[in-house]
């Protein structure tokens, strides 16, 4: 009886603690969302109260300011295509790395491993003259090719912590029985690799997604700009108006969220697979 | 080796090995170049061809105050994030694989802050620090007390870092309770058989059976902290108050777009990476040598 | 795991809807209703009505965005300007002009993304731009198109001209740097205007007794006119136009007011980290008294009744004659090389600058920015000034001949940007001035003599 007892007390201090982290990581986007309902004035007033006077207003100059669906368009194509390109890499360069022995081999994954070092800022400024020069500034690919290459290291480290780790059996049965190295890789390892290739997928998107420098420096057309350009933007000009920065970082945060709240599984799925065995 | 044939190697690792080559080696190569010139743009403009200065940037640098600031800044952020993301990450880890009901909400909303982008979590946080009105000081308000500077000299680099390490405390969160999963649930029972305390079997059960992932999540934390760059750009540009919160990164970005002087922020760009792999290095010789 | 769709695919659908959803239309300057056409031009008549060209597209770039009050005007000359063009579309970009703007216009003439018309300052921030070549001359446009910019002023033109002594813009209106006050709030704690510093300091610590901000200024965003109204009060009209290669002790003085002022609290409680539309904003909402800014801030106040204007008091052991000020051209629309070479865009682009810089644009300018700034053609107006309004034109016509343009025109734009940087620093007392000084003045004589 008495260690019962005992248990009841520490689950409840278990779960305090466990709620306490919880509010603090939903309060602050419960808080933004609701004050970008509300004008300017009243989110200086009283932040926490739900809006008094309900209004779109913000959102409406938010939009108004900008063409925010292009900017999202933008950003989404940009952030698929790096994901894509980031998965395809990846699995082929980690695949070969655990399948094939050769020299130069030690060298290869150093380069993979010191690039986990690099800053993206430590490389802008070159990658931005070569852009130039061959005339992409302004183009979504700008974006794009610094960004596969910047996540390519962490992807290609969770996938060959997998592929390592898997038994070779399966391939090495299709492999006698005729199949080339290709075949093998499309029909046996990416399916076996769904896990790992999902973390890779999600946090390249959201890497992605998220990062506003190489956006910065590489799209210096206004009506080009993807969706975080956008808002900083809207949001350094006009910081002085409250209920217009909370929509600003409402309409950058809840896509994000709501593919999150989708994916979510896989994410630990995917964890599990690669990151930590590897 | 399973597959005889060498030649599909190529295909399978040449495209990354290009990718690394082009858009991360060789620019870097080309920065430590810079280093050497006064440039007064980011590309050689017709007229203004960049001036070989020698090392006069590296002797800027050592006796730059800001960059001592942003070298200690960054120093410290490492420290903070090994014991608060990565500490704070284990032990709600720990929690939650000792409940039943609700894990799978915690896990969700632990990882919220991860999703967001640095960039909505600055401004997010701009708002909660304003001194007038900002949400804090509408909280002190609401018990009559008189507003605060947040950003204030003394406080400044306390307030960047607590979103700055907060947000991240999901990731690693993750990664340990995947770690957890792991151990068999038959050692914890034998423990419990053998009135082993709840608080012990952390300490004796899952720390050591937990260090490889521990690991991990160092060096993880380690390299992140040499990148922290867009949350504190976008809560206190400039590395304002008076550049007390500058880290490496801000600094490097504010020496390159801020003042153009893109020679210097090349200089600043090399030492960081320089620091990363010292840093690594050491923390990877202080692991073996546990072993 | 057959029932966790791969994300990849979802993200391949996501962009692929998202695709299919938008058209790639371009996205064009939004026009903001231009039936308030005070901004009427008449450069589509003067140049005949040619609405027979081809499809154009013009790329331009402004220093009128976001929420400077000049931006309103500009979109409206825009908007006019492609109703009677219906050839011609205009792509704008503009942007309020802080150094990341003036460094991302920069960074776009060295790789070849300069746009057709670009309006930007004329001064030691353009050099870059000038050694680039890619700017026209006055003189070789009206070689071929006699009217250009036929309304500006002889003197405005000249006042404009490059650091090579060449002159390639045309300018709209430009600037004097004056102290704004809430007048209200000086009268109700019985304070006088300050016209000196002792009289700017007993404001000052009045206002600091009464829970008053003295003074809205951001030391971490735009210190830049507190930086020109102390070293030009300090050193006197001759020192602040030369350009000396090491600081002379009045220029030393000059910045360390900074210090004086901090340590009377004379600035926000959090000047170090807000920036400047914030401090605007305190000022505009009167929990502030005094804000040092350009005349073109004037036509964002609302209050034009109970605001009013004098030029910088002074500070102490001051060299300057009272009433002094900092003013002058900067800036204008430049046509750059690209556009001029493009026979289908140089006509496009000629027009659009002489519909930017026409007497009725100028007017236009003007009345916007409140009737206050300087004007680079002859303007007129039969409205009554409003108090706002006529203290500037006192605070120009009292300094008369005494005034200079700022020395952030004169120097090498890096050094000028590290002096601005290390405001909060010489505030704080922790950098010397002297030091600050000497470091620029030598890291902009070593540039300008590289040239």
């Amino acid at each position: 009886m008495r260690t019962q007892k005992k248990i009841k007390i520490g689950t409840i201090l278990i779960y305090v603690v466990l709620i306490m982290w919880a509010i603090t990581t939903i309060f602050p986007f419960l808080w933004v969302f609701n004050n970008s309902f509300k004008p300017s004035s009243e989110v200086i007033r009283s932040s926490f109260s739900l809006p008094q006077e309900f209004t779109w207003m913000n959102y409406s100059n938010a939009f108004s300011k900008q063409n925010i669906l292009m900017a999202y368009r933008n950003s989404l194509l940009i952030s698929g295509t790096v994901t894509i390109g980031v998965m395809l890499f990846a699995s082929m360069m980690a695949f070969g790395l655990t399948r094939y022995r050769f020299k130069g081999k030690g060298i290869v994954q150093m380069m993979i491993s010191a690039s986990l070092m690099f800053p993206v800022f430590s490389t802008i400024i070159p990658v931005f003259r070569m852009m130039s020069e061959w005339g992409l500034l302004n183009k979504n690919v700008a974006v794009i090719l610094p960004q596969i290459a910047g996540n390519l290291s962490f992807a290609t480290i969770v996938m060959i912590g997998f592929l390592a780790s898997i038994p070779l059996e399966m391939e090495e049965a299709a492999y006698m029985e005729g199949a080339n190295v290709f075949q093998v890789f499309a029909k046996i390892i990416v399916p076996l690799c769904k896990a790992s290739l999902s973390t890779v997928a999600i946090f390249s998107f959201l890497w992605s997604y998220n990062d506003l420098f190489v956006q910065k420096i590489m799209i210096r057309d206004r009506t080009k700009y993807p969706i975080s350009s956008l808002l900083e933007e809207i949001s350094s000009k006009y910081g002085t108006d409250f209920g217009l920065m909370a929509a600003a970082v409402t309409l950058i945060v809840v896509p994000v969220l709501i593919v999150y709240i989708f994916l979510q599984k896989n994410i630990i799925k995917g964890l599990t697979a690669g990151a930590v065995k590897g | 080796m399973l597959y005889k044939k060498k030649w599909p190697l190529l295909i399978f690792v040449l495209p990354g090995i290009l990718f690394m080559l082009i858009f991360l080696y060789i620019p870097f190569i080309e920065n430590i170049k810079n280093s050497f010139y006064d440039m007064t743009s980011i590309v050689s403009m017709p007229g203004l061809e960049p001036k070989y200065i020698g090392i006069d940037n590296y002797k800027t640098l050592f006796t730059d105050p800001k960059v001592k600031i942003a070298i200690l800044n960054s120093l410290k952020m490492m420290v903070l994030t090994v014991v608060f993301e990565v500490g704070l990450g284990f032990i709600l880890a720990v929690l939650v694989s000792n409940i039943k009901r609700g894990a799978q909400i915690f896990r969700t909303v632990y990882f919220f802050p991860v999703v967001i982008s640095a960039t909505a979590l600055g401004l997010l946080f701009k708002l909660f620090y304003n001194y007038n009105g900002g949400m804090l000081n509408q909280l002190l308000a609401s018990f009559g007390k008189e507003p605060v500077n947040w950003l204030k000299p003394e406080l400044a680099f306390i307030m960047v870092c607590i979103p700055t390490l907060w947000s991240y405390v999901g990731f690693y969160f993750v990664i340990m309770l995947t770690g957890l999963s792991d151990i068999s649930d038959d050692i914890y029972e034998a423990a419990d058989i053998d009135g082993c305390s709840k608080f012990k079997q952390v300490f004796y059960i899952t720390l050591p059976m937990m260090k490889t992932v521990i690991c991990t999540c160092i060096t993880l934390a380690l390299t992140g902290a040499l990148k922290v760059f867009d949350l504190p750009w976008v809560m206190v540009p400039k590395g304002a108050p008076q550049g007390l919160t500058h880290f490496l990164g801000t600094y490097m970005y504010q020496s390159t777009f801020g003042v153009n002087n893109f020679d210097y922020g090349s200089t600043i760009a090399i030492m960081i990476v320089v620091l990363g792999v010292v840093v690594s290095k050491v923390v990877n010789l202080m692991i073996k040598e546990r072993d | 795991m057959k029932k966790k769709l791969l994300s990849a695919l979802l993200a391949t659908a996501m962009t692929a809807t998202l695709l299919a959803g938008c058209g790639s239309k371009p996205a064009e300057t939004t026009a903001p209703d231009a039936a308030s056409t005070e901004a009427a031009t008449e450069a589509g008549e003067d140049t005949a009505a040619a609405p027979t060209g081809e499809a154009v597209t013009l790329k331009t770039v402004s220093m009128f965005g976001g929420t400077d009050p000049n931006a309103s005007v500009y979109e409206e000359i825009i908007a006019k300007f492609q109703e009677e063009n219906p050839n011609v579309t205009v792509e704008d970009s503009s942007a309020v002009a802080d150094n990341e703007c003036k460094a991302s216009v920069v960074a776009d003439f060295s790789v070849g993304n300069e746009p057709d018309v670009l309006q930007f300052f004329t001064d030691a921030q353009a050099t870059n731009l000038v050694a680039t070549d890619k700017l026209v001359s006055i003189e070789e446009i009206r070689a071929e198109y006699p009217d250009y910019a036929k309304d500006t002023l002889e003197t405005a033109l000249a006042g404009v001209t490059n650091t090579d002594g060449v002159q390639r813009a045309v300018p709209t209106t430009g600037f004097s740097e004056v102290l704004y006050c809430n007048k209200d709030l000086f009268d109700q704690y019985g304070l006088e205007l300050p016209t000196d510093w002792d009289s700017l300091t007993t404001a000052v610590t009045t206002f600091k007794e009464n829970g008053i901000i003295p003074i809205a200024v951001s030391l971490n965003n735009i210190p830049h006119y507190w930086i020109e109204a102390c070293i030009l009060y300090s050193a006197g009209l001759d020192s602040y136009q030369s350009l000396p290669e090491t600081a002379p002790a009045e220029w030393v003085a000059g910045l360390e007011t900074f210090k004086t002022l901090r340590d009377m609290g004379a600035f926000p409680e959090d000047t170090d980290t807000v920036d400047n539309d914030y401090v605007g904003e305190l000022f505009k909402s009167k929990q502030a008294a005094m804000q040092l800014d350009g005349t073109w801030y004037a036509g964002g106040i609302e209050d034009k009744e109970n605001t009013v204007a004098v030029a910088f008091p002074g500070v102490a052991n001051q060299k300057a004659e009272a009433g002094t000020i900092t003013s002058g051209f900067s800036s204008g629309f430049y046509i750059t090389r690209k556009a001029w070479d493009d026979p289908a865009k140089r006509d496009a682009a000629v027009k659009f600058v002489m519909a930017q810089t026409s007497k009725e644009a100028v007017s236009a300018y003007w009345a916007k920015g409140g009737f206050v700034n300087k004007c680079a053609t002859e303007v007129s107006t039969t409205e009554t000034l409003t108090p706002l309004a006529q203290s500037i034109a006192d605070v120009n016509a009292a300094a008369g001949n005494n005034f200079a343009g700022p020395i952030d025109s004169r120097m090498d734009a890096e050094a000028f940007t590290n002096i601005v940087n290390s405001i909060c620093d010489i505030s704080t007392g922790s950098a010397s001035a002297e030091d600050v000084l000497n470091d620029a003045l030598a890291l902009s004589a070593s540039r300008v003599a590289a040239e």
